[in-house]
Protein backbone atom coordinates (compact mmCIF):
# COMPACT_ATOMS: atom_id res chain seq x y z
CA UNK A 1 0.00 0.00 0.00
CA UNK A 2 1.20 3.47 -0.96
CA UNK A 3 2.11 5.60 2.08
CA UNK A 4 -0.37 8.37 2.93
CA UNK A 5 2.16 11.09 2.13
CA UNK A 6 2.37 9.89 -1.50
CA UNK A 7 -1.39 9.58 -2.07
CA UNK A 8 -3.27 11.93 -4.40
CA UNK A 9 -6.52 13.47 -3.14
CA UNK A 10 -8.58 10.75 -4.83
CA UNK A 11 -6.40 7.93 -3.53
CA UNK A 12 -6.51 9.30 -0.02
CA UNK A 13 -10.28 9.83 -0.15
CA UNK A 14 -10.74 6.22 -1.31
CA UNK A 15 -8.40 4.98 1.42
CA UNK A 16 -10.30 6.88 4.13
CA UNK A 17 -13.72 5.93 2.76
CA UNK A 18 -12.73 2.24 2.70
CA UNK A 19 -11.29 2.39 6.21
CA UNK A 20 -14.54 3.91 7.46
CA UNK A 21 -16.67 1.38 5.56
CA UNK A 22 -14.63 -1.53 6.93
CA UNK A 23 -15.66 -0.32 10.38
CA UNK A 24 -19.33 0.00 9.47
CA UNK A 25 -19.30 3.77 8.90
CA UNK A 26 -20.80 4.79 5.58
CA UNK A 27 -19.58 8.19 4.47
CA UNK A 28 -19.82 9.91 1.09
CA UNK A 29 -17.38 12.46 -0.27
CA UNK A 30 -18.96 15.82 -1.00
CA UNK A 31 -17.82 19.40 -1.68
CA UNK A 32 -14.66 20.60 -3.41
CA UNK A 33 -12.95 17.20 -3.16
CA UNK A 34 -15.43 15.80 -5.71
CA UNK A 35 -14.68 18.72 -8.05
CA UNK A 36 -10.94 18.00 -7.81
CA UNK A 37 -11.50 14.31 -8.60
CA UNK A 38 -13.86 14.90 -11.53
CA UNK A 39 -11.65 17.57 -13.09
CA UNK A 40 -8.36 15.69 -12.63
CA UNK A 41 -7.26 18.44 -10.23
CA UNK A 42 -7.93 21.36 -12.62
CA UNK A 43 -9.50 22.63 -9.43
CA UNK A 44 -7.29 21.97 -6.42
CA UNK A 45 -8.72 21.20 -3.04
CA UNK A 46 -7.15 20.15 0.21
CA UNK A 47 -10.43 19.45 1.96
CA UNK A 48 -12.04 16.06 2.08
CA UNK A 49 -15.60 16.60 3.28
CA UNK A 50 -17.29 13.35 4.17
CA UNK A 51 -20.98 13.27 4.98
CA UNK A 52 -22.21 10.32 6.96
CA UNK A 53 -25.31 8.58 5.66
CA UNK A 54 -26.23 7.52 9.16
CA UNK A 55 -24.78 9.62 11.99
CA UNK A 56 -22.02 7.91 13.96
CA UNK A 57 -20.60 8.90 17.32
CA UNK A 58 -17.66 11.26 16.92
CA UNK A 59 -15.63 9.10 19.28
CA UNK A 60 -16.01 6.13 16.95
CA UNK A 61 -14.84 8.11 13.88
CA UNK A 62 -11.91 9.38 15.89
CA UNK A 63 -10.83 5.81 16.78
CA UNK A 64 -11.17 4.54 13.21
CA UNK A 65 -9.19 7.44 11.69
CA UNK A 66 -6.52 7.20 14.36
CA UNK A 67 -5.78 3.66 13.12
CA UNK A 68 -4.58 5.18 9.82
CA UNK A 69 -2.73 8.05 11.48
CA UNK A 70 -5.28 10.87 11.38
CA UNK A 71 -5.52 12.95 14.53
CA UNK A 72 -8.44 15.19 15.43
CA UNK A 73 -7.59 18.87 15.75
CA UNK A 74 -10.47 21.29 16.38
CA UNK A 75 -13.15 19.91 14.08
CA UNK A 76 -10.73 18.50 11.50
CA UNK A 77 -8.61 15.40 11.13
CA UNK A 78 -4.99 15.85 10.11
CA UNK A 79 -2.17 13.48 9.23
CA UNK A 80 1.49 14.44 9.73
CA UNK A 81 2.39 13.16 6.25
CA UNK A 82 -0.16 15.07 4.15
CA UNK A 83 -1.63 18.54 3.70
CA UNK A 84 -5.09 17.13 2.98
CA UNK A 85 -7.54 17.51 5.82
CA UNK A 86 -10.64 15.50 6.57
CA UNK A 87 -13.85 17.01 7.86
CA UNK A 88 -17.27 15.62 8.66
CA UNK A 89 -19.74 18.45 8.04
CA UNK A 90 -23.19 17.96 9.53
CA UNK A 91 -25.53 15.78 7.45
CA UNK A 92 -27.83 14.73 6.03
CA UNK A 93 -26.40 13.92 2.64
CA UNK A 94 -28.30 16.45 0.55
CA UNK A 95 -28.03 18.84 -2.34
CA UNK A 96 -30.02 21.89 -1.35
CA UNK A 97 -33.32 20.72 0.08
CA UNK A 98 -33.26 17.28 -1.55
CA UNK A 99 -31.65 14.04 -0.39
CA UNK A 100 -28.96 12.51 -2.59
CA UNK A 101 -30.42 9.45 -4.27
CA UNK A 102 -27.60 8.08 -6.43
CA UNK A 103 -24.09 7.69 -5.15
CA UNK A 104 -21.16 7.28 -7.52
CA UNK A 105 -18.33 4.82 -6.87
CA UNK A 106 -14.76 5.06 -8.11
CA UNK A 107 -12.17 2.39 -7.44
CA UNK A 108 -8.62 3.55 -6.76
CA UNK A 109 -5.63 1.29 -5.98
CA UNK A 110 -6.08 2.41 -2.35
CA UNK A 111 -9.78 1.52 -2.03
CA UNK A 112 -13.32 2.22 -3.16
CA UNK A 113 -14.57 5.78 -2.93
CA UNK A 114 -18.23 6.74 -2.67
CA UNK A 115 -18.93 10.29 -3.78
CA UNK A 116 -21.56 12.60 -5.25
CA UNK A 117 -22.34 11.95 -8.91
CA UNK A 118 -21.12 14.61 -11.38
CA UNK A 119 -24.68 15.96 -11.69
CA UNK A 120 -25.09 16.21 -7.90
CA UNK A 121 -21.61 17.69 -7.61
CA UNK A 122 -22.69 20.45 -10.03
CA UNK A 123 -25.88 20.99 -7.98
CA UNK A 124 -23.83 21.16 -4.79
CA UNK A 125 -21.57 23.86 -6.27
CA UNK A 126 -24.54 25.72 -7.76
CA UNK A 127 -26.24 25.73 -4.35
CA UNK A 128 -23.29 27.74 -3.02
CA UNK A 129 -23.49 30.04 -6.02
CA UNK A 130 -27.26 30.50 -5.71
CA UNK A 131 -27.32 31.11 -1.97
CA UNK A 132 -23.97 32.81 -1.31
CA UNK A 133 -23.36 34.32 -4.72
CA UNK A 134 -20.01 32.48 -4.66
CA UNK A 135 -18.65 32.80 -8.19
CA UNK A 136 -15.76 30.41 -7.50
CA UNK A 137 -18.33 27.69 -6.96
CA UNK A 138 -20.01 28.54 -10.27
CA UNK A 139 -16.64 28.15 -12.02
CA UNK A 140 -16.15 24.80 -10.27
CA UNK A 141 -19.58 23.65 -11.49
CA UNK A 142 -18.60 24.61 -15.06
CA UNK A 143 -15.30 22.72 -14.78
CA UNK A 144 -17.19 19.57 -13.75
CA UNK A 145 -19.64 20.06 -16.63
CA UNK A 146 -16.66 20.27 -19.02
CA UNK A 147 -15.07 17.14 -17.60
CA UNK A 148 -17.99 14.78 -16.96
CA UNK A 149 -21.40 13.98 -18.39
CA UNK A 150 -24.08 15.81 -16.46
CA UNK A 151 -27.87 15.92 -16.69
CA UNK A 152 -28.70 19.56 -17.42
CA UNK A 153 -32.46 18.86 -17.46
CA UNK A 154 -32.24 17.43 -13.94
CA UNK A 155 -30.21 20.44 -12.77
CA UNK A 156 -32.88 22.71 -14.22
CA UNK A 157 -35.62 20.79 -12.34
CA UNK A 158 -33.63 20.90 -9.11
CA UNK A 159 -32.95 24.63 -9.51
CA UNK A 160 -36.70 25.21 -9.85
CA UNK A 161 -37.30 23.18 -6.67
CA UNK A 162 -34.76 25.44 -4.94
CA UNK A 163 -36.74 28.44 -6.24
CA UNK A 164 -33.72 29.47 -8.30
CA UNK A 165 -35.07 29.14 -11.85
CA UNK A 166 -34.14 32.73 -12.68
CA UNK A 167 -30.54 32.20 -11.52
CA UNK A 168 -30.38 28.93 -13.45
CA UNK A 169 -31.56 30.58 -16.67
CA UNK A 170 -28.85 33.20 -16.22
CA UNK A 171 -26.12 30.54 -16.24
CA UNK A 172 -27.78 27.90 -18.46
CA UNK A 173 -25.91 29.06 -21.58
CA UNK A 174 -22.54 28.69 -19.86
CA UNK A 175 -23.46 25.29 -18.46
CA UNK A 176 -24.58 24.04 -21.91
CA UNK A 177 -21.42 25.44 -23.48
CA UNK A 178 -19.28 23.63 -20.91
CA UNK A 179 -21.17 20.38 -21.52
CA UNK A 180 -20.74 20.80 -25.31
CA UNK A 181 -17.02 21.38 -24.83
CA UNK A 182 -16.81 17.96 -23.22
CA UNK A 183 -18.44 16.43 -26.29
CA UNK A 184 -15.90 18.25 -28.48
CA UNK A 185 -18.55 20.16 -30.44
CA UNK B 1 -42.57 26.41 23.69
CA UNK B 2 -40.21 24.46 21.44
CA UNK B 3 -37.77 23.89 24.29
CA UNK B 4 -38.68 20.19 24.82
CA UNK B 5 -38.01 19.59 21.13
CA UNK B 6 -34.93 21.78 20.73
CA UNK B 7 -33.43 20.96 24.10
CA UNK B 8 -32.71 24.54 25.10
CA UNK B 9 -34.62 27.75 25.70
CA UNK B 10 -31.84 29.81 24.19
CA UNK B 11 -31.86 27.72 21.06
CA UNK B 12 -35.58 28.45 20.64
CA UNK B 13 -34.98 32.15 21.22
CA UNK B 14 -32.12 32.30 18.74
CA UNK B 15 -34.04 30.52 16.00
CA UNK B 16 -37.13 32.69 16.50
CA UNK B 17 -35.04 35.83 16.52
CA UNK B 18 -33.25 34.87 13.31
CA UNK B 19 -36.48 33.78 11.65
CA UNK B 20 -37.90 37.26 12.16
CA UNK B 21 -34.82 39.48 11.97
CA UNK B 22 -32.97 37.45 9.29
CA UNK B 23 -29.56 38.12 10.89
CA UNK B 24 -28.23 38.88 14.34
CA UNK B 25 -25.17 38.68 16.55
CA UNK B 26 -24.70 37.09 19.95
CA UNK B 27 -24.71 40.23 22.09
CA UNK B 28 -27.74 41.65 20.31
CA UNK B 29 -29.71 38.43 20.81
CA UNK B 30 -28.73 38.06 24.45
CA UNK B 31 -29.65 41.70 25.14
CA UNK B 32 -32.99 41.31 23.42
CA UNK B 33 -33.94 38.33 25.58
CA UNK B 34 -32.16 39.75 28.67
CA UNK B 35 -30.08 36.66 29.07
CA UNK B 36 -26.39 35.89 29.52
CA UNK B 37 -24.11 36.18 26.54
CA UNK B 38 -22.08 32.97 26.96
CA UNK B 39 -24.97 30.47 26.61
CA UNK B 40 -26.23 32.32 23.53
CA UNK B 41 -22.76 32.20 21.98
CA UNK B 42 -22.54 28.50 22.77
CA UNK B 43 -25.88 27.73 21.14
CA UNK B 44 -25.05 29.84 18.08
CA UNK B 45 -21.85 27.86 17.65
CA UNK B 46 -23.65 24.55 18.03
CA UNK B 47 -26.33 25.50 15.54
CA UNK B 48 -23.69 26.61 13.07
CA UNK B 49 -21.71 23.38 13.49
CA UNK B 50 -24.93 21.47 12.85
CA UNK B 51 -25.48 23.34 9.58
CA UNK B 52 -28.66 25.05 10.80
CA UNK B 53 -27.08 28.52 10.84
CA UNK B 54 -24.47 30.26 8.77
CA UNK B 55 -22.21 32.99 10.04
CA UNK B 56 -20.28 35.78 8.38
CA UNK B 57 -18.11 38.52 9.75
CA UNK B 58 -19.06 42.18 9.36
CA UNK B 59 -16.21 44.27 10.71
CA UNK B 60 -15.55 42.88 14.17
CA UNK B 61 -18.99 41.36 14.52
CA UNK B 62 -20.02 37.80 13.66
CA UNK B 63 -23.49 37.80 12.17
CA UNK B 64 -25.64 34.67 12.14
CA UNK B 65 -28.64 33.70 10.05
CA UNK B 66 -30.68 30.63 9.12
CA UNK B 67 -28.62 28.62 6.62
CA UNK B 68 -30.39 28.65 3.23
CA UNK B 69 -28.62 25.35 2.42
CA UNK B 70 -30.01 23.53 5.46
CA UNK B 71 -32.13 20.73 3.96
CA UNK B 72 -34.92 21.14 6.54
CA UNK B 73 -35.06 24.92 6.36
CA UNK B 74 -38.59 25.06 4.94
CA UNK B 75 -39.91 22.79 7.67
CA UNK B 76 -37.99 24.66 10.36
CA UNK B 77 -39.44 27.98 9.18
CA UNK B 78 -42.96 26.53 9.28
CA UNK B 79 -42.40 25.24 12.81
CA UNK B 80 -41.03 28.58 13.99
CA UNK B 81 -43.88 30.49 12.33
CA UNK B 82 -46.39 28.24 14.06
CA UNK B 83 -44.62 28.61 17.42
CA UNK B 84 -44.66 32.37 16.99
CA UNK B 85 -48.45 32.41 16.68
CA UNK B 86 -48.60 31.01 20.23
CA UNK B 87 -46.46 33.79 21.67
CA UNK B 88 -48.26 36.61 23.49
CA UNK B 89 -48.98 39.50 21.07
CA UNK B 90 -46.69 41.91 22.96
CA UNK B 91 -43.76 39.46 22.70
CA UNK B 92 -44.42 38.96 18.99
CA UNK B 93 -44.60 42.68 18.47
CA UNK B 94 -41.32 43.23 20.29
CA UNK B 95 -39.63 40.78 17.93
CA UNK B 96 -41.14 42.10 14.74
CA UNK B 97 -41.65 45.82 15.30
CA UNK B 98 -38.14 47.14 15.50
CA UNK B 99 -36.79 49.76 13.18
CA UNK B 100 -34.68 48.00 10.54
CA UNK B 101 -34.60 50.71 7.87
CA UNK B 102 -31.40 52.76 7.65
CA UNK B 103 -30.82 55.91 9.66
CA UNK B 104 -28.20 58.44 8.56
CA UNK B 105 -25.34 58.96 11.01
CA UNK B 106 -25.79 62.11 13.10
CA UNK B 107 -29.45 62.63 12.18
CA UNK B 108 -31.28 64.27 15.12
CA UNK B 109 -34.11 62.24 16.63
Amino acid sequence: MKPVKKMSLGELAAFVCTQLRNHGIKAVLSGGGCVAIYTDSRYQSFDLDFIENVPTERRRIKEVLLEIGFIEKDRYFKHPGTDFIIEFPAGPLAVGGEPVREIEEIVFPTGRLELLSPTDCVKDRLAAFYHWNDRQCLEQALLVAEAKKIDVKEIRRWSAAEEKSVDFEAIRGRLMKAARKRNGS
Amino acid sequence: MLEPLLGSKNRERILLYLRIRKEGYAREISRFFRTDLAPVQKQLERLENGGVLYSRSAGRTRLYGLNPRYPFLGDLRSLLDKALTFYPPEEREKLTMTRTRPRRKGKPL
